[in-house]
């Protein structure tokens, strides 16, 4: 064993030089994620109140480069390992962390959604006698490994990104130690997540085995060969169906309902967000970059995932008396939406990226709101379930006003942001007139209208019916939600009013590959 | 490594493979791939389903209560299923397959290190510096008392 590894080895090592601005984000959040461990650890209780807001402007701070590149890169793909510095920005690169629009466009939107789930968890966790400091950092590692899936394009970086999301993830949702159904929800998810990572794993190997590389491109090179065999299809299927348990596609969905419901719901905001957003960064990356030959394999069976999920997703919507479960249940009928460019990717691979991105954005910010209001309602009522939302149009009207918003826009009614992310989606959809591009439309189409039907019960709940303990006083808002609510309010309108804000950032080339 | 092998072999399976096409010819060839997929999904569950039913058919069948017992090890399943442990003996555990990860990239690198020189060095030192950032974190929290 020994002996083979020396000889793999052998070779002279040739030392990369670094493109530093290019990794910083990842940089900055690694080494801010140690800072406020150690400061942790230093002062234990003394800094406790203080590391929320640490973390949160370690997340901002991470910002900083993702702009300064997303300002001085002009759409240039750029790589880690820059082996050739005479031309830097626009050629040679080894391949495995590319930084392109579309990556440092999904990095803004994993910082920004960290932050604002860094909002929502504050009081939260401090008020509820839960182990926050190890919390935070736990939030820091995973948006680190969503910063690197952005980037990756290469089968070990995807691996290894999607298990850093993933891994703190189970851990927190799991978090409420001492409450029953959050155990569940951690040990449901860590089974499933497990079991998704080794048939994604049993799926790369195949696709290994037949390109020699873990390259995505070397991979899309050796898989051209104008038809496909059945290993080609088996790799491609089981990698596919890894992601799916990891954006709640059906028929892998089942962990999500419970796990949401028995998270703390700032985790679970975390989870139908950002997490989701990641599994969807992989798929994209996998099937645009490595997959752009096999439409024939690919399109059929991610068409039939989009059109069940939505359609579950929605139908089992309807029977939800728990508003976190509905807005679970939900969240799979969106995955549902966000999957369906992908099935008409062939060709357009471009656009069907940007409407997915377009879709992964604006549902970020309507989500995160509704989320963001059910636990200021929660902090009232003490519970999530439908009826327990009465009457707050009475003692929380501008709140009442904020959930109508985030409703509307999970609809898809314009004029906030929903309706673009949906009409983004149905217009790549139909672009070059094919049925089964059509067909899934009108499948997308029939499903927007049952989902404004439960969407829209909850509004009713909220401004018609009355309270259900007739106690109309006051929600006393925290600072950190009001601004939560805020921030995502203002994105979901802007979205919506002015999508060119939105379609601007999600208009790329294409998704860059490794060479 | 015997497992590496096999997958490196694959691409020679495929060339063999390519004469059956012909067999297959009036099924699309979409269809004919996921026939495939089908198959090997069969293939999984007739392979648990066979040797199940066939142990069931010849084994003689007696039941009695020692042995319809969950078994486990050998030890007497008794009382309910919620025992409890030393969490103790978990956290060493866990501490453990850190430093277990430790070595596994240690070693490796030790045995290259003048050839990976200074770029190395300041590699190792970042790996190093995070893990024992996890030690200083169980000393400080005080799991390491054993209490």
């Amino acid at each position: 064993m020994s002996g083979t590894f020396v000889t793999l080895v052998a070779a002279e090592i040739e030392r990369p030089s670094i493109d530093w601005h290019a990794i910083a984000p990842e940089l900055i959040l690694l080494g801010g994620g140690a800072l406020v461990t150690v400061i942790d650890l230093i002062w234990l209780e003394r800094v406790r109140k203080l590391i929320p807001t640490l973390t949160s402007l370690v997340f901002l701070v991470a910002l900083i480069p993702v702009i300064t590149l997303w300002a001085d890169g002009s759409g240039l793909p750029r790589g880690l390992w820059i082996i050739d510095e005479n031309v830097p920005a626009t050629g040679v690169w080894e391949g495995a962390f590319v930084v392109d629009n579309y990556s440092l466009v999904l990095k803004g939107l994993f910082l920004l959604s960290a932050y604002v789930i860094v909002l929502l968890s504050t009081n939260y966790m401090s008020e509820g006698d839960y182990y926050d400091s190890e919390y935070y950092q736990l939030i820091a590692a995973s948006v680190l490994g969503m910063l690197v899936m952005s980037s990756s394009r290469d089968l070990i970086s995807i691996f290894v990104a999607l298990e850093l999301v993933s891994i703190p993830a189970y851990l927190m949702a799991a978090w409420r130690k001492r409450d029953l159904k959050s155990n569940e929800a951690g040990l449901k998810y860590m089974l499933m997540g497990v079991f998704a990572s080794a048939i994604l794993l049993y799926g790369m190997s195949l696709l290994y085995g037949i390109a020699g590389s873990t390259l995505l491109s070397d991979i899309a090179a050796a898989i051209d060969i104008g038809e496909s065999r059945p290993v080609i299809t088996l790799g491609i299927v089981f990698t596919i169906i890894g992601f799916g348990f990891k954006v709640s596609a059906v028929p892998f969905h089942t962990w999500a309902p419970d796990t949401y419901e028995g998270a703390p719901t700032p985790l679970t905001a975390f989870l139908a967000v950002a997490s989701k957003a990641a599994g969807f960064v992989a798929l994209i990356n996998v099937v645009i970059v490595a997959l752009p030959t096999q439409a024939n394999v690919v399109e059929p069976f991610i068409w039939v995932l989009a059109a069940i999920t939505m359609t579950v997703g929605n139908l089992i919507a309807l029977r939800q008396t728990n508003l976190v479960r509905m807005l679970a249940y939900s969240g799979v009928a969106q995955a549902g939406y966000m999957l369906a460019p992908l099935a008409v990717y062939d060709g357009i691979s471009d656009r069907a990226t940007s409407a997915v991105v377009t879709y992964l954005v604006i549902y970020a910010a309507m989500n995160l709101g509704a989320f963001a209001v059910v636990i200021i309602a929660a902090r009232k009522t003490r519970s999530a379930e439908l009826s327990s939302y009465g009457g707050m149009f009475n003692y929380a009207p501008g709140l009442t006003l904020a959930m109508t918003i985030f409703l509307f826009s999970l609809a898809g009614i314009p004029p906030v942001g929903g309706w673009w992310a949906k009409f983004e989606v149905f217009r790549v959809l139909t672009e070059g007139n094919r049925t089964s591009g059509i067909a899934l439309a009108v499948i997308a189409a029939v499903n927007s209208v049952i989902a404004a039907f439960y969407y829209l019960n909850i509004a009713k709940q909220m401004w018609f019916l009355p309270s259900p303990d007739g106690d109309n006083s006051r929600i006393a808002i925290p600072p950190a939600l009001l601004a939560a609510v805020g921030l995502t309010v203002a994105a979901t309108i802007v979205s919506g009013v002015l999508p060119g804000v939105v379609s601007d950032m999600t208009d790329f080339v294409n998704v860059a590959a490794g060479q | 490594m015997g497992v590496q092998q096999n997958v490196a072999q694959i691409p020679v399976d495929l060339g063999s493979a390519q004469p059956r096409a012909v067999a297959f010819a009036p099924v699309s060839d979409f269809l004919r791939e996921y026939i495939v997929v089908g198959l090997f999904g069969a293939l999984a569950f007739g392979l648990v389903a066979a040797f199940i039913g066939l142990a069931s058919i010849f084994r003689p069948d007696r039941p009695t209560a020692d042995k319809v017992e969950n078994y486990e090890s050998g030890v007497d399943p008794v009382g309910s299923g919620w025992s409890q442990s030393q969490i103790r003996y978990y956290i060493f555990a866990l501490l453990f397959v850190m430093f277990d990860v430790e070595a596994v990239f240690i070693f490796p690198w030790a045995a290259r290190l003048e050839d990976l020189g200074v770029f190395g060095l300041v590699e190792m030192v970042i790996f190093i510096f995070i893990l024992a950032l996890g030690l200083a974190y169980a000393w400080r929290k005080g799991v390491l008392r054993w209490v």
